[in-house]
């Protein structure tokens, strides 16, 4: 398993860009979009999104792309459902099922509802491909989020990527001696999988915690802040 | 599934902000009560949050031959108690839509109160209800992933429901029952079996530690051994 996000996020042009200015721009216009619900709005912030990942970090098309494919199927899906099943008033268009059809409310609904989606999710897509995630947390410390949640976070992001490289090898091994044929003895080399990676994260925990001490570890991890550049 | 980004409109997306954001404080307050008296728990929160976002980020084969993602929740409430795995879920929600593009930041607080919060929250009271009449963990266990899961459907629907109450609010919801039903039935009980077949490792490796973590009661850890 890869996190392509991850990555594009620590190796691109605005890696760098303060953080502040990006947060704000990012989750500004997406509350923007979500609150004015305009369909120029909309088009406005997905363009201006595209060229800012595209043009000015620098990240290839076809990450962003790929990026964007998965949550467009999803929209597509729902909004269609919204179209043919959330309407009132007379039909426009008639499939000729159970009285199933469309209405102009529902394509109203279902349009604006997709624009939306659409746009907040470019400027996720903004935060997410531009910010690498310790920048996101030292934002959230300065908006006065407790401590011991970024703490957590932290240590955990940390961790995540351990257990992934824990993963694969297991899984690997568990290939070899012909696991995950056919679907009784997926759940099964599955289950194994979960509860061996338990114990491991528990005594992962213990070292963890045995390092944190003996760095003089106080209940607070204060994090070097590199003077960015730009 | 996640709601995704965007899609409630603003005045949901903040009544479910508000209710996620009390609930998540309250978890945290009892957390930092934790970690007050034994400093070394936090290590252990941290990374059983990472174990569940591990677990959520790996597909499982289910019957329709749909792949679905387990959420987890329901063994984490069951390991850790509710408060708790709320606030894991709330971190572990974040970096979903951060690092994998699942979700949103804007519905990050009506997924919470589905995921974190009302699905650990039921399938936790049903633990304990069930442990108190003596049944035997592995049935609790399969029954707490699935009551979890299913109420996390449930309650999505109701909030979506809310949102686009088309032609009613009460139609509406029945209507996202209806379409998550056939799909999340299966993957509901496949879940379910996952957890037992984890929780049956766990038992047969270390009965004492969950014992430890409150998990299971005295008695079965004795019969146990």
């Amino acid at each position: 398993m890869k996190f392509d996000i991850d990555y594009i996020a620590h190796n691109n042009r605005l890696s760098d860009f303060n953080m502040y200015v990006k947060v704000i721009v990012s989750i500004g216009l997406m509350v923007a979009t979500l609150i004015l619900d305009n369909l120029t709005l909309d088009i406005i912030v997905f363009v201006l999104m595209a060229i800012l990942v595209l043009g000015v970090a620098r990240i290839s098309f076809k990450s962003y792309l790929k990026f964007l494919t998965i949550p467009i199927v999803f929209a597509v899906i729902t909004c269609l459902f919204l179209l043919f099943f959330f309407g009132h008033g007379p039909l426009i268009y008639d499939t000729g099922f159970w009285g199933i059809g469309i209405t102009q409310s529902s394509l109203d609904l279902a349009v604006t509802t997709f624009c939306r989606c659409f746009a907040c999710f470019s400027c996720l897509g903004f935060l997410t491909l531009t910010t690498p995630i310790a920048d996101i947390l030292q934002c959230l410390h300065m908006i006065k989020v407790p401590v011991i949640f970024i703490d957590i976070a932290l240590l955990m992001y940390n961790t995540i990527f351990i257990f992934l490289d824990q993963l694969s090898t297991m899984r690997n091994a568990q290939e070899t001696r012909l696991g995950y044929v056919g679907s009784k003895s997926t759940y099964k080399s599955l289950g194994m999988l979960f509860s061996n990676l338990f114990f491991r994260s528990l005594d992962k925990s213990e070292t963890l915690q045995c390092s944190l001490d003996s760095r003089c570890y106080q209940g607070y991890l204060p994090v070097y802040k590199p003077k960015r550049g730009k | 599934m996640h709601i995704m980004e965007g899609f409630l409109p603003p005045f949901w997306c903040a009544v479910w902000y508000v209710i996620a954001i009390i609930v998540v404080a309250y978890g945290l307050y009892e957390i930092k009560k934790v970690v007050d008296e034994t400093p070394e728990s936090k290590a252990l929160l941290a990374v059983s949050g990472a174990f569940m976002f591990v677990i959520s980020s790996l597909k499982l084969p289910s019957v329709t031959g749909s792949c679905s993602h387990p959420t987890g929740n329901g063994l984490g409430a069951a390991l850790f108690g509710p408060a708790v795995t709320g606030v894991l879920a709330t971190i572990v929600l974040i970096f979903q839509a951060i690092l994998l593009a699942h979700g949103g930041l804007t519905t990050l607080g009506a997924n919470c109160v589905s995921m974190g919060i009302v699905g650990p929250f039921v399938g936790w009271i049903v633990y304990k209800l069930l442990t108190k009449a003596g049944v035997p963990s592995k049935i609790n266990i399969f029954l707490i992933a699935f009551i979890a899961d299913i109420v996390t459907y449930i309650v999505t629907a109701i909030q979506l429901g809310l949102a686009f109450p088309e032609p009613t609010t009460m139609a509406a919801i029945t209507k996202f029952f209806l379409i998550f039903a056939p799909t999340q039935l299966p993957l509901a009980i496949a879940e379910g079996l996952l957890t037992v077949i984890i929780w049956n490792g766990l038992m047969s490796y270390k009965p004492k530690l969950l014992n430890k973590l409150g998990a299971i009661s005295d008695s079965e850890l004795s019969k146990g051994e």
